[in-house]
């Protein structure tokens, strides 16, 4: 256990799977022809899930920290929060491009645009990209840490918006994101009520471990 | 578009020199598949299959969709929610022999046939290659075989007061992984008025590219409908209705302000979450092959007539 968590809390493992997503679920089949009959929007949905999903991790680790503070996992997988957080920005903005390569044409483009699954698409893109422009020590220095927590916690909005965007973006689409939506609502729900519920115990009051912003 | 039918494909459609190599690849597999079907007669069904298409819906210089993407991008729910699944999960050894379909409801004919028996009934094979045009925005060209829709309808001989005909799939959840999702209302339905029935461009496939359905594709009968997006065309049909009423379908049932009854393909009606406008052509490589959809997908001169005072933009 001690070992494993040290090899996942290592820097090397989180760029291995971070990057491995891509190659292995972007770049592997495009090269080898593995993308099927519409490969265009097979990539389009490949890297919109992996954003969501990484997003939804990264959100999913202050719970797990809060709701284990002893277990070493938790912890060794909280040290990555940041990179993930970047990685899913960077997949979103991909899902980006191939949906503007997908329309094709200016017109089509811009049509898309009246579409509100792609406002919540684009609303919770945009957060995520100014989250991950100010994921920086410097910014975390400039803003101090209060600020800059305050503003990190703009991750959930963008959650929110882009889960959203995910299940209203095509048809049958609820039966993926409910996947990611009730886990993460149950997790997050847990780690609210945790620390009340303690305090309501009588015999021994542990102090709940504070969520900080990732110093990794 | 100066084709004589409205229905055939400009020459620029016209097979390209790579799909024409392609095709020779094409005739060697089709010939191993004709020694397997010698080897094993249980193969080949009923069915015996033309060797050329209707010269009345031949679409010459069509670029047909390649076989392989045909039967490798489906949406069929039953079998799970990716294209994918389908082609895999519906080929894990299950059965489309024996096979019964039911014909009942208000017909002066009700009768349950197997399968075989009922193909036999339906008379000769014809190929047809129709457009198909997904709710999704996507699109393909596909070589059927089967019966005009209309030789069922009159096999069955509906009472004057039957103004609708439902479709229903087969109910499997034991050895269908998608039925096991109880947020859909399984098993599949669809519906048609008579009139509609009875145009000459609908069509019950058995088969595509001369050969018998594949599993993913609905096999061993399913409802084409190629002026209506795809999913109007229930696969894997196990009874056939007549009714008075307008019959419930899955889709319509599920979100009747996306998915309406008609679902007649009309790229002034949008649907409400994306574009009608425009279809990607599968087969069309990475970057290009997007279209501008037509109405009722490119049938307009042939079907029109069927909802002449209608509201299209009300009744979608």
């Amino acid at each position: 256990m001690k070992l494993l968590s040290r090899i996942i809390a290592h820097k090397l493992t989180a760029l291995v799977v971070l990057l491995g997503l891509g190659i292995g679920l972007l770049i592997v089949p495009l090269l080898t022809g593995k993308l099927g009959a519409n490969p265009l929007e097979k990539l389009l949905h490949q890297s919109g899930e992996i954003a969501i999903w990484l997003l939804v991790a990264v959100l999913a680790l202050t719970p797990l920290r809060v709701l284990f503070p002893k277990s070493p996992l938790a912890a060794a997988l909280n040290r990555h929060r940041r990179w993930i957080g970047v990685a899913a920005c960077i997949y979103g903005v991909l899902h980006f491009a191939c949906h503007i390569l997908y329309e094709g044409d200016p017109a089509a483009i811009l049509k898309s645009f009246s579409k509100p699954f792609i406002w919540f698409g684009l609303a919770g893109l945009t957060l995520l990209t100014g989250l991950a422009l100010t994921s920086n020590n410097w910014s975390l220095r400039k803003l101090g840490g209060k600020k800059w927590k305050l503003l990190h916690r703009l991750a959930y909005v963008a959650a929110a918006l882009l889960l959203w965007h995910q299940t209203i973006a095509g048809k049958g689409h609820w039966h993926d994101s409910r996947w990611l939506i009730f886990p993460l609502s149950a997790l997050e729900l847990a780690r609210v009520l945790k620390p009340r519920l303690i305090k309501k115990a009588p015999a021994k009051t542990i102090q709940p471990v504070q969520p900080q912003p990732s110093q990794s | 578009m100066n084709s004589s039918r409205s229905w055939e494909l400009p020459d620029s459609a016209v097979t390209s020199h790579a799909d024409f190599l392609q095709r020779r690849e094409f005739l060697v597999r089709v010939g191993m598949g004709l020694a397997g079907t010698a080897l094993f007669p249980s193969l080949a069904g009923a069915a015996s299959f033309p060797s050329s298409p209707n010269s009345a819906y031949k679409l010459d210089g069509i670029a047909l969709t390649k076989e392989s993407d045909v039967t490798s991008y489906n949406n069929f729910y039953e079998w799970g929610l990716s294209k994918e699944e389908p082609a895999t999960l519906a080929n894990k050894g299950w059965k489309t022999r024996p096979w019964n379909v039911e014909i009942g409801g208000l017909c002066d004919k009700p009768a349950k046939f197997a399968i075989d028996d009922l193909l036999a009934a339906l008379g000769a094979v014809e190929q047809r290659n129709y457009r198909h045009r997904c709710v999704e925005a996507w699109s393909m060209v596909i070589p059927w075989d089967g019966y005009p829709l209309a030789r069922l309808v009159e096999l069955a001989a509906p009472k004057p007061e039957a103004k609708y005909i439902q479709f229903t799939s087969f109910l499997d959840p034991e050895h269908c992984p998608g039925q096991k999702n109880k947020s859909f209302n399984w098993p599949y339905t669809e519906g048609l008025t008579i009139a509609e029935a009875r145009h000459e461009l609908a069509f019950l496939a058995t088969g595509l590219y001369g050969k018998n359905l594949r599993n993913q594709n609905g096999a061993p009968l399913r409802l084409v409908v190629p002026w209506k997006y795809g999913f109007k065309g229930a696969k894997s049909i196990v009874k056939i209705d007549f009714t008075t009423e307008q019959p419930n379908t899955l889709w319509n049932t599920m979100a009747p302000s996306e998915y309406g009854f008609y679902a007649n393909v009309n790229p002034e009606v949008d649907h409400p979450r994306w574009s009608q406008g425009s279809e990607r052509v599968i087969g069309g490589g990475f970057f290009s092959s997007k279209k501008p959809t037509l109405k009722f997908n490119g049938y307009e001169k042939e079907v029109a007539s069927l909802y002449t005072g209608l509201d299209l933009k009300k009744n979608f």
